[in-house]
């Protein structure tokens, strides 16, 4: 029905965050990441951005909160109380009137815990013919010193973000046809804060998120993605060839090229122009991608657009959306 | 409306260690703050004694329940299509960045599978994770198998939940599966009361006390205990009629078609209102958990139905109710045609 992204309006650049994290500013480093500069907040406003990223989306559906259903959390980072016994649905439930609903969110899979979302609720919708909508938000906030990923050879460079998508069951556009999801357990540990709970409570240091990066490289991304992008098409009769747009993370230049070349796309069949006004901001990426998109005028309805994505966990993910 | 989904195998590990009540008043502090029920806290509850996981991590905990059910149900794990975590309290690393599944999937060889955790719902974790997973398997060809599993481990002297109960260590994992005649998950309902977001929380490492890192309060339950004298407990009953009618009216049932009942195991007086709010005799409801182990945050679910199961409380063709609540706050219900 509808989307929408709400972003912290103090930048940071990527030099001045490389100096500030004690991180040699490379033109080799910084070219490969592609980020000039990511949104910041100041302090922890994950809960304000996902609620005004809800109103928006609300707005623009010219739906009431009153008639959602079910409220989605696919946030990634560490959220203002401790998840899972708090978790940020409950606090935009409260803010947008959402009386009647429930809430569930989700964890782990890195920007692909969107997709698990999207998953979840579409599945949800369908099923039970109570309900109508389902709205979809997050509030990422990244540990303060902890916007380069992997210091010693940058991944990605973290921004602060909110979005939120509505769905709506039986809707006429915009249609979610199917996902495909799959992980690899053996990387669990790949990608990870490893302080900050049970296993290591004390430790500040540990308190951050860290990237394995000699077994995060040859995890098989691309050609996983490849894989269940061809299932899930093969599912409803189409081949690559048929898609027109697919939204991608903001990962890094680097990661985009991969993935561009991997699935055979051309330039304007990709949207890459947030990777360096905005960095990485988890599953908020794939809705500030597909806006940019979708707003430019360029899809048309009955436009085939696939969602993918790897993400911490392993988890590699795949959605198509019919315009 | 769900396709015909049913309980393949449950079952539950409790670390072999014990630590009676009267050790864990001695060790954990009461607060001063009066109860809403009449009650003596520390005398009514119910509970003799707690397990406690000791040395062993809270995956390890859930692992060994998965691997319990695996054997019971005698599945080869790479027939699992999903694997969701229902752990509603901190895990061994963070949330919502980590969760167990992965591991799980890991340490089973569950290759086939996606792996993923709810985190929303506190100890009605369970019947949320019941709707969205049969919902998946209702809409997707390809979604036959799924394993449900949590393991909890409480941090060190934080098994007191003053005013509600005394937690206690262990895991519970269910097989759910496709065209599965028996244990039939018929309907599930679930409420959010968002307004209540802010009773129950933990802290969380930002917010330690940097002075003292060997203080790991910022790691335990705080609640409000008067938003919870004053706003839970008042609306409490309503959110769990509403949801037991909400199931029924999905499954096209009466509440006296339901034979038994999974409650939590909170407290003896938490039971009593429970029976006699609903006009439902104690014998239709799994009681003797509470005294042999106290609460297991959303395994509750899991072992008393196991337990309920396995001592001949329930019988073929019993319709089952698992009703609970939990932070967030949330109230669940699910309906099992057996």
């Amino acid at each position: 029905m509808s989307a929408a992204c709400k972003l912290p309006e103090q930048r940071r650049t990527t030099r001045d965050l490389f100096l500030e994290e004690g991180i040699d500013v490379a033109p080799e480093a910084t070219t490969r990441l592609g980020v000039d500069q990511v949104p910041v907040c100041s302090g922890h406003k994950g809960s304000e951005l996902a609620v005004a990223a809800a109103f928006e989306a609300l707005g623009l559906a010219g739906v009431s909160g009153a008639d959602v259903d079910v409220v989605v959390d696919y946030t990634i980072w560490p959220q203002k109380w401790m998840v899972p016994v708090w978790n940020m649905s409950g606090e935009v439930q409260k803010e947008i009137g959402a009386e009647k609903a429930f809430t569930v969110g989700f964890s782990g899979g890195g920007s692909t815990n969107f997709l698990v979302a999207l998953n979840f609720a579409a599945a949800m919708l369908e099923a039970d013919e109570k309900m109508k909508y389902a709205l979809l938000v997050a509030g990422d906030v990244t540990i303060p010193g902890n916007r380069v990923l992997n210091p010693a050879s940058p991944v990605s460079v973290m921004g602060d973000g909110g979005s939120a998508v509505l769905l709506q069951r039986g809707a006429s556009g915009g249609m979610v046809l199917g996902t495909e999801l799959l992980s690899d357990g053996a990387n669990h540990d790949v990608y990870y804060i490893p302080g900050g709970c049970l296993a290591n409570p004390e430790d500040p240091a540990l308190y951050r998120m860290m990237l394995d990066k000699p077994r995060y490289e040859p995890t098989p991304k691309t050609a996983t993605m490849l894989r269940l992008a061809e299932n899930l098409l093969g599912r409803a009769g189409l081949r690559l060839e048929d898609v027109k747009y697919v939204v991608y993370p903001n990962i890094s230049s680097e990661d985009q090229s991969t993935f561009r070349e991997a699935f055979g796309l051309r330039a304007e069949q990709i949207c890459t122009s947030n990777l360096a006004t905005h960095g990485h901001l988890q599953g908020n990426d794939l809705v500030l991608n597909y806006l940019s998109l979708t707003g430019d005028g360029a899809v048309s309805e009955g436009d085939y657009i696939l969602i993918c994505s790897h993400g911490m966990g392993f988890m590699a993910g795949v959605s198509l959306v019919r315009v | 409306m769900f396709a015909k989904i049913g309980i393949l195998e449950a079952a539950y590990y409790l670390p072999p260690k014990r630590k009676p009540l009267t050790e864990i008043f001695r060790d954990e502090k009461t607060p001063e703050v009066a109860l809403a029920a009449n009650v003596d806290f520390q005398r009514d509850i119910g509970i003799e004694g707690v397990h406690v996981a000791g040395e062993e991590t809270a995956s390890s905990v859930a692992l060994k329940a998965c691997r319990r059910v695996v054997e019971k149900a005698g599945i080869d794990p790479r027939e699992i299509d999903v694997i969701v975590g229902f752990t509603s309290i901190p895990e061994d690393y963070i949330a919502p960045t980590w969760s167990a599944a992965g591991y799980i999937q890991k340490q089973l060889g569950a290759t086939r599978a996606f792996a993923t955790a709810i985190n929303t719902g506190g100890c009605a974790s369970y019947q949320q994770t019941l709707k969205s997973v049969c919902s998946l398997m209702s809409t997707n060809d390809n979604m036959n198998l799924a394993l449900l599993f949590a393991g909890d481990k409480v941090p060190a002297l934080n098994h007191n939940y003053y005013p509600i109960t005394v937690v206690c260590d262990g895991g519970g994992a269910v097989l759910l599966k496709k065209d599965h005649d028996r244990r039939v998950i018929l309907s599930v309902d679930v409420i959010t009361a968002g307004k209540l977001h802010d009773v129950w929380w933990v802290p969380g490492f930002p917010n330690r006390d940097p002075n003292h890192p060997e203080d790991h309060t910022w790691m335990h339950v705080a609640g409000d205990i008067g938003r919870f004298n004053t706003e839970v407990i008042p609306t409490n009953l309503f959110m769990f009629r509403k949801v037991i009618r909400g199931a029924l009216q999905r499954a096209g049932k009466k509440s006296s078609d339901v034979k038994y009942y999974v409650y939590p195991t909170f407290s003896s007086w938490d039971q009593k209102a429970f029976c006699r709010a609903f006009t439902i005799p104690p014998e239709k409801v799994f009681m003797d958990g509470l005294q042999r182990h106290g609460h297991l945050q959303e395994t509750d679910m899991v072992i008393d139905y196991v337990d309920a199961l396995d001592e001949g409380h329930i019988h073929e063709g019993d319709l089952v109710m698992l009703v609970t609540n939990g932070a967030g706050f949330s109230w669940g219900a699910a309906l099992v045609q057996h």
